[in-house]
């Protein structure tokens, strides 16, 4: 990175405690510069989805502070808070569309926190707007469903449909929670794809939790490794190691799935 | 005691499979405490049954005649349907005020019951404020609506007011329930999609929680709305909301005209199973 670059995203001692004794995140730290492709691993239940809630306060963080875009918003509310999450997009591993609405209107529902109230309430989306979607849609290769209900669509359609919410929304930050993890490895290579070529493109920095440590590898610029609500690796995939995925996956040498080179078959 | 029986004693002791009733055979019945109260229940229900039917005081029916005329009264009423004191344009006519009573005490209520259930859906609404109003409105729905309508008469006197304020205090107790229910079975993660994007508790009620409960919302009102119109029909006789049900009452018990009673049971049962025809085919269209 050339020069100071201020970052986008910086996470000061977060913490986060359930009911006052379950600790899901403990004094967790990093920043996050502009333009970044980062995976968040670790094995479930360690708090990565409490840390993607966090940073866009879906979830109000215990103890530190979250700044975004220079601003301190650990513990802003109402209208202050949905315009910071006008900025901050978000795709879920279940797509979390409206099924009985078409692809379309999903998708324009990207817009719905810039809009006044009213004109949100009722729908009313302008030509510009409508016209943008169908040039995303486009893009993601959804043109025949454009029309269609989303309880018609397969999953990896829907994931798509639910990537084009969010390039709708034009965010400065992408937040993925577990985005592959009910789709087939074609589905999900075309969803990554997707991702990766939206942070290239659109320079839109995105944060992924995933459980495919072979796909964080490929994929990302930069790894963070979570373990019981802590973060115990932070850097480039090229220096995750066989050690430490084992150690983030709290696991014997041999026992991970990821280790499988060869069917067992052939062994 | 010989030496047979004590090997047939021990015997039994070294076999506690099965376990002996009182008269010495092989119990099959389990030890349920149901069993015994239903039992008992059953025993008590024969006794008051039959020491009504010996007590009752019969004056000096003679239940030969009485059978056969109340089988002549069901002829009457079924079979010679007949208008004598109303024309059929006119029955129509109360039918539709009828139908009204039911129409509007169903659209205040849904209204009412629409905002309501927004604030008592769990998944929407903080738990202290779901739980608070949930209570009060199975209070309003314990009560039944002839009792509304009597108590609301006390303020505006027995007619059409007090029956539309009563049918439609219980109907928003009902739709307020069953449409909190459906607000509930929506997805979680859709409210969550759009709160991450950015839009407001309305938006999101127009833009998700409708679209998502809309059919299982208008299903539940048709539903009240059958309830509201047979109940429409009950007010009118007994609360003197008019309509049909107070041509019915009339019929039945100042003019004692079978034909016409007959007739009027007709025209309402036909109704009811019309309403019910249409609100088949519009729960379908909007699946």
């Amino acid at each position: 990175m050339e020069g100071k670059v201020m970052p986008i995203l910086e996470l000061k001692n977060v913490s986060k405690i359930y009911n006052g004794s379950t600790k899901a995140l403990s004094n967790v730290s990093f920043k996050v510069e502009e333009g970044e492709f980062i995976s968040i691993i670790g094995p479930s239940g360690a708090g990565k989805s409490t840390l993607l809630r966090c940073i866009n306060r879906l979830i109000d963080v215990s103890e530190g502070n979250v700044v975004f875009d220079g601003e301190d918003i650990t513990s802003i509310k109402g209208r202050k808070l949905r315009q910071i999450r006008t900025k901050t997009g978000m795709i879920f591993q279940h797509y979390n569309l409206v099924d009985r609405l078409s692809v379309v209107e999903n998708i324009l529902h990207g817009t719905l926190g810039r809009k006044s109230t009213f004109r949100g309430m009722i729908g009313s989306y302008t030509e510009d707007e409508k016209k943008y979607a169908f040039e995303i849609i486009d893009d993601l290769g959804l043109s025949d469903q454009a029309y269609k209900r989303c309880d018609e669509l397969s999953g990896g359609q829907k994931q798509r449909a639910g990537i084009a919410r969010v390039i709708m929304q034009s965010p400065k930050l992408i937040l993925c929670d577990e985005p592959i993890a009910s789709l087939d490895p074609k589905a999900s290579k075309v969803i990554m794809d997707h991702l990766l070529d939206i942070n290239r493109n659109k320079n839109i920095t995105c944060i992924v939790n995933l459980h495919q440590v072979d796909v964080a590898v490929k994929y990302s610029s930069r790894i963070i490794g979570v373990l019981s609500g802590e973060i115990v690796f932070d850097g480039p995939p090229s220096e995750l190691t066989q050690e430490m995925i084992h150690r983030i996956y709290r696991s014997d040498s041999s026992d991970l799935i990821t280790d499988v080179s060869g069917g067992l078959y052939e062994q | 005691m010989d030496t047979g029986s004590e090997a047939a004693v021990s015997e039994m002791l070294r076999s506690p499979m099965f376990e002996h009733r009182r008269n010495g055979k092989i119990r099959i019945k389990s030890h349920d405490k149901s069993n015994t109260a239903i039992k008992l229940l059953v025993v008590c229900l024969a006794v008051i049954t039959v020491y009504a039917f010996a007590t009752f005081d019969y004056k000096d029916i003679d239940i030969a005649e009485a059978v056969s005329i109340t089988l002549h009264n069901i002829k009457v009423v079924f079979l010679e349907p007949k208008l004598n004191y109303d024309t059929f344009s006119g029955i129509m006519y109360q039918l539709l005020i009828t139908f009204c009573l039911g129409v509007i005490s169903t659209l205040f209520g849904a209204v009412l019951a629409f905002f309501c259930a927004l604030l008592c859906a769990k998944n929407i609404s903080s738990s202290f404020m779901a739980n608070t109003i949930k209570s009060i409105v199975a209070v309003v729905r314990a009560v039944p609506t002839v009792l509304w309508v009597m108590i609301f008469a006390a303020a505006a006197g027995l007619g059409s007011v007090a029956a539309v304020i009563g049918l439609t205090f219980h109907s928003f107790a009902y739709l307020t329930k069953m449409y909190a229910e459906a607000i509930e079975e929506i997805d979680d993660g859709t409210i969550e999609a759009l709160k991450a994007s950015g839009a407001s508790f309305w938006q999101i009620v127009c833009q998700a929680i409708i679209p998502a409960s809309i059919s299982s919302m208008v299903a539940w009102t048709f539903m009240r709305f059958e309830i509201n119109f047979t109940n429409a029909v009950a007010m009118g006789a007994a609360a003197g909301a008019g309509g049909i049900g107070f041509n019915l009452y009339m019929a039945g018990s100042f003019y004692f005209d079978l034909n016409e009673l007959g007739m009027i049971t007709y025209v309402i049962v036909i109704a009811v199973i019309l309403l019910e025809c249409v609100s088949t085919k519009f729960k379908a269209k909007v699946k």
